[in-house]
This record gives structure tokens, sequence and C-alpha cells, in this order.
């Protein structure tokens, strides 16, 4: 077990997080996949870099049909990453840098291959013959509807061995758990305790809207879902107080905060809906895509956080942006039909914009000042291209490229053992985008980023400030104040055009205040009575720290 | 209360009266209100109220211009000891003159350029109701001058006092009645005799008028677009990018159900043999100034600003609002969108113009196809216009050189 990192009530509401899976970070083994022993190799980097807290990606015994999120023992370590002991090696080590570590937990389904389906399947009176959704037909729950559109036909598949249908949410290969039955209740709140009780500190609940399902509805959301997750809290506080449950919910925002409850659910909650609007208020060059999701995000109770990310592990989500918006986002995002998938598009970060680093740093400064706990995916502080060509999402999940060096210095192994081949084009490749080079480079993307996630440190205000929106009169430019009780006000302003824009923002009630820019600490013209006049250069942004007059 | 009573100016009305003809001159609403320069008809204060006595003082005076029938203008005085009434002054040009108060020397100035006057005001105008910590004057027009107070109310106050109530005021009243909420949902109206002095009503500072999105989104067309490639159509630069379809559908919803509300609050009438086709009571000066993107969505503003209402459009239609086919509001968006892309394409450089007036024209047959489909797919449009979209479309086709015709 590990001891835990010193404690820090609610840490996770400044947290800046680090996604990665650990597969693609770093081969300590040389047997071409990554493992816990290579994230503990770099932690030093991370903590250079700046980061908090890491998120693995699943870890535990799987096929690898879905990316490790189809689990086939949750109770220990895939051997490809290494032993639990390595885990608890990793976790010491980042708690004692101050670095905390939370990781997936798939609690709505298992793989085919897990010896809790094997035997459930084997015939319909054994033991676990009802730890999963069993039916003699597939016309069960008619209104869920089906995620992976371009993979399963319905959500039941036919068992040969069993001779009825079982239930999946997701592909046919990820039977989903019958949580009606308490013994599959008891078993995950045991599996919770297990990686808690080694010093885990949080996680990230896949999927956890479907947990329970009820005929004549979407089986989304239930109250029983809730009462369980209230339940799991308990749990949680109980025994292991200063960790995090972050919750997995794309959904609108007004749905998601359920999953908050009264404080007394899940800590933290994704922003799905934002992200793509990130990027659509950059390609349409005008705020409202951004400014509308967030006046429509309702108030969340003390104590929680929003997770906000420009990019994850999977593809860039549009189930929560219109069809038309959906269509706009294919035609601007993934003109090739390879760059699609299911309702997303399959592409890193700098590939999205276009390798443009001056859009990289407006998004960033955004995900940064905007409220929310932000969510970093691994490779994009260097600006990491895709391989659309690679099948699933294994498209942005390619080997962490940290050297010029033989396979990006991601592993010793032969080329052709790897997991999955680097980037190897003359644009993104592991030649020209890396660590090293970008570390002994002053001006790089990745100086860039340590520098931000520095300057946001010293304004927690980012973190757990409230937002005001600004009345700019330029539809290009997006401006907001974040401002809490003792702390000082910060004032962003963003130009989303790819043109030099000028603005006047209302500042009202802060007449007489200097704004000092943050990161080069510019006094500005003091804020008159007057909208405040600034002149942006182009995906330009400033932060200013608003200094009141002395009164 | 007559002038007399209150007057801090040596020589009561007529002391006032004197004043008032070079001060009015000096203001540009003025002498467009009259037509004519205001020292040279008769001004005679008819009605005074005194909304704040002592010092700063504030009255609202009625005043009338020349005969058959006089113009009522509407004036609204303040007046401070000289010496602090210079510092309060906002504006030059505001003052019209001394006089005294019984206890010393006053200034008496417009009381629109007095911020702490202008606080008084809202009060006044809204029966006390509403509160507000600052005033900031935002823009002073020949129909109005508008006051914004704490970012959140705005205040009309306007010039001439009509004989009848106002169509803006009874529009946005009747548009609030049946709940129509893509509005700036009036707040309270300050009336004299029968005659609107001012509107409050919501202000919301985020506001874009829909012209500086349309023009974010043709900048970005026309920037994409790759020199040398005359033949480059709008399709094929791509309806993405600055992509304004999607808006103007929701803008096509807005005006839909702003038509339907229409009817509701003001009644529907049968076509007749000349203009078939139900009449409501449209907008009549839909364009896209008109329009507000706000962060919610898609406001409509301006409405009574008809040119063919009020004042300015002549006998014939005086007295009865004119009722109108809700398609003639579409077709008058549509050369809004036409005129925007013309503005547009002038900026080009030399020898593009063309080639941007090509892509503008895409541009332009995009916007219109997205505002129908929205505009159709409100339940119960259909009570209001054609069902089909094809005869929509050639109407509206043909509204749009009607109104081009008319425009000269």
């Amino acid at each position: 077990m590990s001891a835990p990192a010193a404690p820090q009530p609610r840490w996770y509401q400044r947290a800046v997080f680090y996604e990665l899976p650990p597969r693609s970070f770093f081969d300590s083994s040389g047997d071409g996949i990554g493992d816990l022993e290579g994230i503990r190799a770099k932690l030093d980097y991370l903590e250079w870099l700046g980061v908090d807290c890491l998120w693995l990606l699943p870890y535990y015994p799987s096929p690898l049909r879905d990316g490790g999120y189809d689990v086939s023992d949750f109770l220990t370590v895939a051997p490809e990453y290494g032993r639990l002991d390595d885990l608890v090696t990793l976790l010491d080590d980042a708690h004692h840098r101050g670095i905390r570590i939370m990781s997936d937990l798939v609690m709505n389904h298992t793989s085919e291959e897990h010896p809790w389906f094997v035997e459930s399947r084997s015939s319909r009176d054994n033991p676990k013959a009802d730890w999963y959704l069993w039916a003699e037909d597939d016309q069960g729950l008619p209104d869920v509807r089906v995620v992976f559109v371009d993979a399963e036909p319905s959500n039941w598949t036919f068992d040969p061995a069993r001779k009825q249908y079982y239930f999946h949410r997701f592909f046919h290969h990820q039977p989903d758990l019958n949580y009606a039955n308490p013994a599959v209740v008891e078993t995950m709140l045991e599996v919770v305790r297990f990686w808690l009780d080694l010093g885990l500190d949080g996680f990230r609940l896949d999927a956890v809207a479907y947990l329970y399902k009820r005929q004549g509805t979407s089986s989304e959301n239930l109250p029983e879902t809730h009462a369980f997750l209230r339940r799991l809290r308990q749990e949680v506080d109980k025994s292991y107080p200063d960790r995090v449950l972050l919750a997995e919910v794309n959904q609108w925002p007004m749905d998601v905060v359920d999953y908050f409850g009264d404080g007394d659910e899940c800590h933290m909650a994704f922003h799905f809906p934002l992200m793509p609007r990130m990027f659509m208020a950059v390609r349409r060059e005008q705020r409202f895509p951004v400014t509308e999701i967030l006046t429509q995000t309702p108030p969340i109770p003390e104590g929680c956080q929003w997770g906000i990310f420009l990019r994850n592990h999977d593809e860039l989500t549009l189930e929560m942006v219109t069809e038309d918006e959906r269509d706009y986002m294919y035609a601007e995002y993934a003109k090739d039909p390879q760059m699609r998938r299911n309702l997303g598009i399959r592409r890193r970060f700098a590939t999205l914009v276009d390798n443009d680093r001056r859009v990289a740093e407006l998004l960033h400064s955004m995900l940064l000042s905007l409220p929310g706990a932000p969510i970093l995916y691994y490779g994009d502080e260097i600006l990491m291209g895709d391989n659309v060509y690679l099948g699933d999402r294994d498209a942005v999940r390619t080997p962490m490229q940290w050297t010029p060096d033989r396979n990006g210095g991601f592993s010793t192994a032969d080329f052709a053992r790897l997991f999955l081949p680097p980037i190897m084009d003359p644009v993104h490749g592991f030649q020209a985008v890396n660590v090293e080079a970008q570390e002994r480079d002053a001006s790089s993307f990745l100086h860039w980023v340590r520098k931000m996630l520095h300057t946001r440190r010293q304004y927690p205000v980012f973190a757990t400030g409230a937002i005001e929106m600004l009345p700019a009169d330029n539809p290009s430019v997006v401006a907001y104040l974040r401002s809490e009780d003792g702390g000082p006000t910060v004032f962003c302003v963003n130009n989303l055009s790819r043109f030099a824009q000028p603005v006047r923002v209302s500042l009202l009630g802060h007449e007489g205040a200097r704004p000092i820019e943050l990161l080069g600490r510019i006094p500005f013209p003091d804020v008159g009575a007057d909208p405040y006049p600034i002149s942006l250069q182009p995906y330009g942004f400033y932060w200013f720290e608003l200094r009141e007059a002395e009164s | 209360m007559t002038p007399d009573a209150w007057l801090p100016l040596a020589g009561g009305a007529d002391g006032l009266s004197g004043l008032l003809g070079p001060f009015l001159d000096r203001q540009a609403w003025a002498r467009s209100s009259l037509g004519t320069s205001p020292s040279r008809v008769a001004l005679r204060p008819v009605d005074v109220a005194v909304l704040r006595q002592g010092r700063p003082g504030l009255a609202s005076v009625v005043v009338e211009a020349g005969e058959d029938p006089p113009t009522r203008l509407h004036v609204l005085l303040g007046w401070r000891e000289t010496p602090q009434a210079t510092a309060a002054l906002a504006r030059p040009g505001a003052v019209l003159g001394t006089g005294s108060d019984g206890s010393g020397e006053v200034l008496v100035y417009d009381a629109l350029a007095d911020p702490e006057l202008c606080l008084e005001l809202l009060e006044a105008a809204s029966g006390g109701a509403e509160h507000a910590e600052r005033a900031r004057l935002v823009e002073s027009l020949v129909s109005h001058a508008s006051l914004v107070y704490d970012e959140r109310l705005f205040m009309k106050c306007y010039r001439v006092i009509e004989p009848r109530p106002r169509p803006e005021i009874e529009m946005l009243a009747g548009l609030d009645r049946v709940g129509f909420n893509h509005i700036l949902a009036p707040v309270a109206r300050w009336s004299r005799d029968g005659g609107d002095l001012a509107l409050v009503r919501e202000f919301v500072p985020s506001a874009v008028e829909g012209r500086a999105l349309a023009l974010t989104s043709l900048r970005d067309l026309l920037a994409r677009a790759t020199p040398g490639q005359p033949t480059t159509s709008f399709e094929e630069v791509g309806r993405a990018g600055g992509d304004l379809g999607d808006e103007m559908r929701r803008l096509g919803h807005a005006t839909a159900e702003l038509h339907l509300a229409l009817a509701d609050a003001f009644g529907v009438r049968e076509g007749g043999a000349r203009v078939p086709g139900p009449r409501i009571r449209t907008h009549g000066d839909y364009h896209l100034r008109r329009v507000m993107r706000v962060d919610a969505g898609w406001l409509v503003a301006g409405f009574g600003d008809d040119p063919l209402i009020g004042a300015q459009a002549g006998a014939a239609s005086q007295g009865e609002p004119r009722m109108g086919v809700p398609l003639e509001d579409v077709a008058d968006l549509f050369i809004s969108l036409e005129q925007v892309a013309d503005e547009a394409a002038l900026v080009q450089p030399p020898g593009t113009m063309a080639h941007a007036r090509v892509l503008a024209d895409g541009w332009v047959r995009h916007n219109r196809r997205s505002f129908l489909r929205g505009y159709l797919e409100i339940p119960g449009i259909g009570r209001l216009v054609p069902a089909g979209r094809e005869e929509v479309d050639s109407i509206v086709a043909s509204k749009v050189l009607d109104r081009r015709a008319a425009a000269g």
C-alpha cells in the first residue's frame, strides 16, 4: 500500500489533470508496450511540467477489444503493464512529489471474457446467472439508444451457449452488469475499496449514467443509479477522505449536474458540450457557441468541480451538439471520412487546429481560464499528431514522442514489436516533435504550456472563482471576469478571429481599476467610465489581474 | 402646475420661452422635428411637472411649437447652483441660461446631460418601481435619447409627443402579453395626458447586431477564397468556416414565432383580391440591424420604426396600424443580407470585387435557404403563409422586387 498524498481538502478543484494511457506513455521493459514503471520513470517530466493529478486509462487485464475498457479482471494489473506492487511504487513516488493518481473504473460492463460472464453464460441456473441482463428475445429496453452506431445494430446479442440474448449498451463483447442484483453492487463496492486501499486517489467513473436499467425508459440517469452513487460516495467519504469521483456522463450540463447530487454524489463531472463549441467558436470566429453553453451551465454544489478538456482519448464527441452543428463540425474538422468515427472526430488537438500555434495557444488559454479543472491529454503539450489510418481510437493513442531517437524514445524494442507505430510523418513525426527538443527550445509550445500552468497556479481564482461574461461589442471576441471573495479578480479577453480585432469591453463597476497583464506583469491603462478599448492580434488573448483603485 | 409656479427663471414662462429658442436651435433633433429653426416659431411651455424640488432640481416640460397643429416637444430641464452645475454637466451646449430659485442663482440646463438627474428620471418614469446606481446616455437621436441604467435597463426618452399611443409601445406590450420572449421586455411606460414620454425596457449588454455577425461570416468566406481562381463558387469554398446558416435557421425560428405572436396579439385579417393571403401586423422594418444575437439566442428589436407608420408616412397611414403579409418582413431581411454582401464586397482589393460578388451571392442564397428552412419549421406558421416551400420562395422573391422598386 502506498502512503496517501499529503492531505489537501478539495485539491481536485485546483488541480490540473493529465490523462495518459499507460500503454502509450513509456516502455520501461523494452517489450514494445508502455507500462507503470515507465510512468514512474517520467515523473520528473510531469512534475516539471506542473501537473497535479494523473488519470490513467484502464490497466486491468483485458482482451483489448475496446482499449482496455473491456475488463476481464477488476482486481489486478494486466501483466504487460507490470504488477500490483509496481502501481504501489508509482503511487509512492508520485505522492512524494505531490502528484496524485486516479484511474478509470468501468462499472457498467465487463469483457465477455470476464470469469463472471463466462460463468453467467454457461447455464441459466449458475450462481452468477443473474449478474448480467438476460432475456428470451431482443425486444426488451427498446428505448435505449445504440451508442456505437458504426459497429452494433442492436443492444442485444444472442448467446448460443445459454440460448438467450444478453444486453450490452456498447459493444457486443461488453455485456452490461445487472445492478438490480445486490451481489453485483456489493462486489463492485469491494473493487472500489480494493484500489483505494492501495492508495489510488480516485476514479473516473466510466459510463456511469447507464448502470441501472428499467423498462419503458432510456435507462439513462435513473434515480436508482443516483442512489447507488450516493452510497458509493458515503463509502469513499467514510474511509478514504480526499479521494475523488469523476463522472463520465456525456450529456447536457443541466442533466450532468444531477451527478453532483447535493454535493453527495460525484466530486467532479466532465463538461462535454463545451469542448466541441470551443473549436466551433474559433472556426466561426464568433463567441456565441461558447457563451451560449456557459449560460446554460447551471451552478454546481459547493465542493464540486467541472472537468474541462480540449481533447481526450475518445473521438471529439459530437453527441452533445445539434445535427446541424455536427454536419458543420464534420465539414470543418473531418473532411476525410477516415477521420470520423461513430458520432465524433478521431483527431488530436494539433491536427484539429492545423498545427497553428496561435490557435493552440488561444484554445489553451481558454481551457486554463474557463471554470473547471483542465484535463490535458498526453502529447498535446508538445502538439503531437495523429494517425487516422489506425483502427478504432488508436489514431490518438500512438506512442508518446520523447526524443528524436529510435521509436521516438518511447521504447527500445524492435520497431515491429511496438504496440502501435509512432507518428513518423515529416510534420508531426517524432523527429520533428518530441519532448527533448522542446525542452531545449525555450520558445516551444511545451515551455509555453508550462509557463501558463505556472501562471494559472498563482491565481486560484481560475479554479474556484465565479465567472461573469463581459459585454463586448465585437462578436469575434469573448471576454469574462473570474472573481471570488477575498482574492484578486482576473479579466480574460480572447480574439477568436484569425484577423486582428478591436474591441470595447464593458467593465462596469471597475472604474479606476488598473489591469496588469499576467504573463509580463505589464500595467495597462486604467479602466475609465467608458467600455475598455483593447486591440487584439490574430487569435490573441490577454489575462489581466484587475487591481481595484484605492478607495 | 403652471410654469410660473416653479420656474427659477426671472420672467417666468416668458423667460423660459426666451431661453428655449436659442437652446433648441442648437439641438439637431429639434431642428429636424420642426423642419425649421425653432426660434422662428412660437414656443409655448404648456405643461410642467416638477420631478424634483430643490437643488439639483428636475422638471419635465411640454413645449408646443408652431401652429396647425402645433408639434409638442418634450424637454427635460435641470438646475443646480452655478459652480456645481458646471462640474456636473457631461456635455457642452446643454445650458439654457441662469435663473434664481429664490435662494440664489442657479444654472438651468438639459437634464439629460446630468447623470445624477438621469437617475431621478428613471424613478419618475417607472413610478418609483425602478432604481439604479449608474446612468449613461448612449445615443441622442432625432426621435429619442437613449439611456442605459446599470447595464440592466434601457430608457428611450421620446423628443416629440405623439397624440396617440406609439406603435413601438403597443407592439412590445402586445407581444409581451402573448408571451413572446424574443424581445427586450417592457418594464415601464411613462406617459402624460395620453402622450408617451418614455419607455423603459430590459437591456442585454452582450447583444450583437445581426449585421455584425453576418459581416463576420462573410469576412471569413471572402478571406478563404483563393486569389486567381475566379470560378470558385460559394459551394466550393465551403459553407463551413464562418458559416451563418445555423444562426439564420434559428433566426428563422424566432421570426416565425414573432409572426405567430403578432397574429395572436393583434389579430389576423383575411386577404382580399389585391393582396391575397392572411395579413397581420408585421414588424415593418425588419433587417439585420433590428435583430440581435445574445447568449441565449436571437432578439427582435426596432418595433414601430416602420418607415410607413407614424409621422413620416403622411396622412394616409395616420390612425390605423398597417397590416401586411408576414413574408414582407422576410423579404426585408433578405434585402438586408444582400446589402451586407454589397458592403463586404466593396472593401475587397481592387480587381477582386467581381469574384467576391460571386461568392457573396452564393452566401446570400445559402443563408436565405437556411432562414426559410427555420421559418417553415415552426408549427402553426402554415396558417399565415402558404405551405409549399416553393410558393413561399416565389412570394418572397416578388416582395423583394417590390421593395427594391419602392426604394427606387
